[in-house]
């Protein structure tokens, strides 16, 4: 009889068991399924893997997180986390799991569109959820994305017909509660062709000693379609969040994504781009203020699959203190592509000894009549500038925020929704101010 | 006003200045003339407050206090205003939020509210248009994409909103094509009263024939060797600096 020896990641998998999805339709189980097969063959990610090479989670594999919901969520704690001045539809998730009280949906199977959570939408809204959910298969090796799939409890769904319009923006706010809480939550936004939607998602923390906060969004923008999505990570310190973005494309679509991690223990985001039709254009956008000792690891991969398509991706990042903050953007190019335009830029400001940043450009073209480019600088704020400021009697602290505004203000530029903006704006401002 | 007594700076070790004295008193233009290297600037950046400058030695005193004792922001606080030879570009940081932020915290270091918006914008156009500084590039980037006259002209506007005591104006007229030279001199003429003072640093004598000085001084090898009035300007356009290097070094 063979002896059984017990992994970190066989434990660490048997600790999310125990939900029961057997009320799910087939389709959506086999998705689970799928996912636990793959989960079992691959291995909990380790530094000798590339992708994985500067961001350590073996304190993730050794930590007894479980899935559970939270009990007794009071009004107060979760209206602390809206935005100002947003005028939007709020779907509110706790550990994952919907909270209907908190949330307007919006579920007129014959309107223009659909704002609810995955679960109900798995049921009523079949028709239109079984073809979208699972883009996922295109990241079989990617043991979170996995993860997600197979324990995710719940998620918003975000469905706009074809050629109609969101009339507000959607704002899904994924809360999390509790100690050794296991996160999974989901969304799915499908844009029908020429429909348009803007989409805020915002983590953040209620209370916990020791979260994992494991969240897969999936985006479909199809053929002409508009999809804005905002993506704010403010989770607290002991927080591990690792998450993943699908989006593909349709021809003539537009996507534009701007991800601001301002807080965590560790977050690492896998963002990937399907340029699926012709003359679509997608928009990449981070900033990134660190203070405090956080780890941010941005991925981003943008597949240019079809012709004469756009792709501009511009990550800007500030570190302070221990932070450490990487960047790694591929861009591929098919070499069916041709006309392709990808530019990418990636600037790095440290204001500290000991902050790190990391910056990993790779372009991996197979079409000759490509427009490509690739930019990293890692350095500090200007002196020279520092000192013209101070000399016309702005102090110090000053004069460094006005730089800090004009490096991110590039990037938080585009965020369209003004109070979303606003939000992110004090974020970084709080961040870089903390330990100044 | 300033009192300037055996100072001594080094940048990176090699030492520039060498025991400068000179005395500004309200009312007064000084222009400080002198050969390449002789430490024109860096006399200009030391009482700015650059820190790549080391000051070793001798005093600077401003109105009773310790100027090199002053953070640069204090400096331009207490009325101290340095116009670059080379205007600095800030890519996404505009003009006006940029002369705003200056114009309060100075007013906030010298004790004044801050300016309501309405009369913000009114001093803003009027000092504008004393040198003719066009309105859209207030929202521009500062000094990105000016040009050459442009930036200086945005430094004597900057000047013109500060209201400094004393007026530092590092070689403004350098890369100035005559039209661009008479709206900066004339900017200067306009904001000069019994009052304020202005050190004067050029190269030339030709700005010094719109902003007419009261001393002219020679430094050279880091010490002023010679001072005179605006005649001694004309002579060392005429006859160079070799003579009082020669005087100088005789002596």
């Amino acid at each position: 009889m063979a002896t059984l020896t017990l992994t970190d990641k066989d434990r660490f998998l048997i600790n999310q068991e125990g939900q029961d999805f057997s009320h799910e339709a087939k389709t959506f189980i086999k998705i689970r399924e799928l996912a636990l097969k793959n989960l079992k063959e691959l291995d909990f990610p380790t530094n000798k893997l590339e992708d994985w090479k500067y961001t350590s989670l073996r304190e993730v594999g050794k930590t007894e997180f479980r899935p559970q919901s939270a009990t007794n969520i009071i009004a107060d704690k979760v209206n602390a986390h809206k935005i100002a001045n947003l005028d939007a539809y709020v779907l509110v998730f706790v550990n994952g799991f919907f909270e209907p009280k908190f949330s307007e949906v919006v579920e007129d199977k014959d309107g223009d569109f659909i704002v609810t959570n995955l679960n109900k939408a798995k049921k009523e809204f079949i028709k239109l959820v079984e073809p979208n959910l699972g883009l996922q298969t295109r990241a079989e090796d990617q043991f979170f994305v996995n993860l997600n799939s197979a324990f995710s409890q719940d998620g918003a769904f975000v469905y706009v017909k074809a050629k109609a319009r969101l009339d507000k923006p959607v704002h899904i706010i994924n809360l999390v509660d509790g100690d050794l809480v296991a996160a999974y939550p989901r969304n799915l936004i499908v844009a029908e062709k020429m429909a348009e939607a803007q989409v805020v998602v915002t983590y953040e923390t209620i209370d916990s000693e020791a979260a994992l906060s494991n969240v897969v969004n999936e985006v479909i923008v199809a053929e002409g379609a508009h999809v804005s999505l905002d993506k704010i990570q403010n989770e607290n310190e002991n927080t591990f969040h690792i998450g993943a973005d699908f989006i593909t494309q349709g021809k003539n679509s537009v996507f534009n994504i701007n991800t601001i991690p301002a807080n965590a223990k560790l977050i690492r985001n896998n963002l990937n781009i399907l340029l699926d039709g012709q003359n679509s254009e997608a928009n990449l956008y981070g900033a990134i203020c660190l203070n405090g000792d956080i780890h941010v690891d941005n991925q981003t991969f943008v597949d240019h699959a079809k012709p004469n398509c756009e792709s501009n991706e511009l990550y800007k990042t500030v570190v302070n203190d221990k932070s450490t903050a990487i960047f790694n953007g591929k861009i591929y190019v098919n070499k069916i592509a041709q006309k392709t335009n990808a530019f990418q830029s990636n600037a790095n400001i440290l204001l500290s000894d000991d902050a790190r940043a990391n910056a990993k450009p790779q372009l991996e073209i197979y079409a000759d009549d490509v427009k490509c480019s690739h930019g990293c600088t890692i350095g500090q704020f200007d002196d020279e500038a520092l000192f013209y400021l101070r000399a016309r009697g702005i102090k110090e602290t000053t004069a460094q925020k006005v730089l800090l505004d004009a490096f991110i203000g590039e990037v938080l530029d585009n965020i369209k929704l003004e109070a979303v903006r606003e939000y992110a704006d004090k974020l970084i401002a709080a961040n870089f101010n903390s330990k100044n | 006003m300033l009192k300037i007594n055996g100072l001594e700076a080094e940048i990176d070790g090699k030492q520039i200045l060498k025991g400068l004295n000179l005395e500004v008193k309200p009312g007064e233009v000084h222009a400080i003339m002198g050969p390449n290297g002789s430490g024109k600037s860096t006399l200009a950046s030391v009482l700015a407050g650059r820190e790549e400058y080391e000051v070793t030695g001798g005093s600077v005193d401003f109105d009773g206090k310790d100027l090199l004792d002053l953070a640069p922001e204090e400096r331009a606080g207490e009325g101290v205003f340095l116009a670059f030879q080379y205007p600095v570009e800030i890519p996404g940081v505009s003009n006006i939020n940029f002369i705003k932020t200056a114009v309060n915290e100075v007013r906030e270091y010298r004790g004044l509210p801050n300016l309501e918006t309405k009369e913000f914008m009114k001093l803003l156009k009027e000092k504008q248009q004393l040198v003719e500084l066009s309105g859209k590039l207030a929202n521009r980037s500062v000094n990105e994409g000016f040009s050459g006259g442009e930036k200086k002209r945005n430094e004597i506007f900057q000047m013109a909103m500060l209201e400094p005591k004393l007026g530092v104006l590092d070689e403004t007229d350098s890369g100035l094509d005559i039209d661009a030279l008479r709206i900066v001199a004339n900017g200067v003429n306009e904001l000069k009263s019994a009052d304020n003072a202005f050190i004067v640093v050029t190269h030339y004598q030709r700005l010094l024939d719109y902003i007419v000085p009261d001393f002219v001084h020679v430094l050279y090898n880091g010490r002023i060797v010679k001072t005179g009035t605006k005649e001694l300007a004309l002579e060392l356009e005429e006859k160079g600096y070799d003579w009082i290097i020669k005087e100088f070094e005789e002596a």
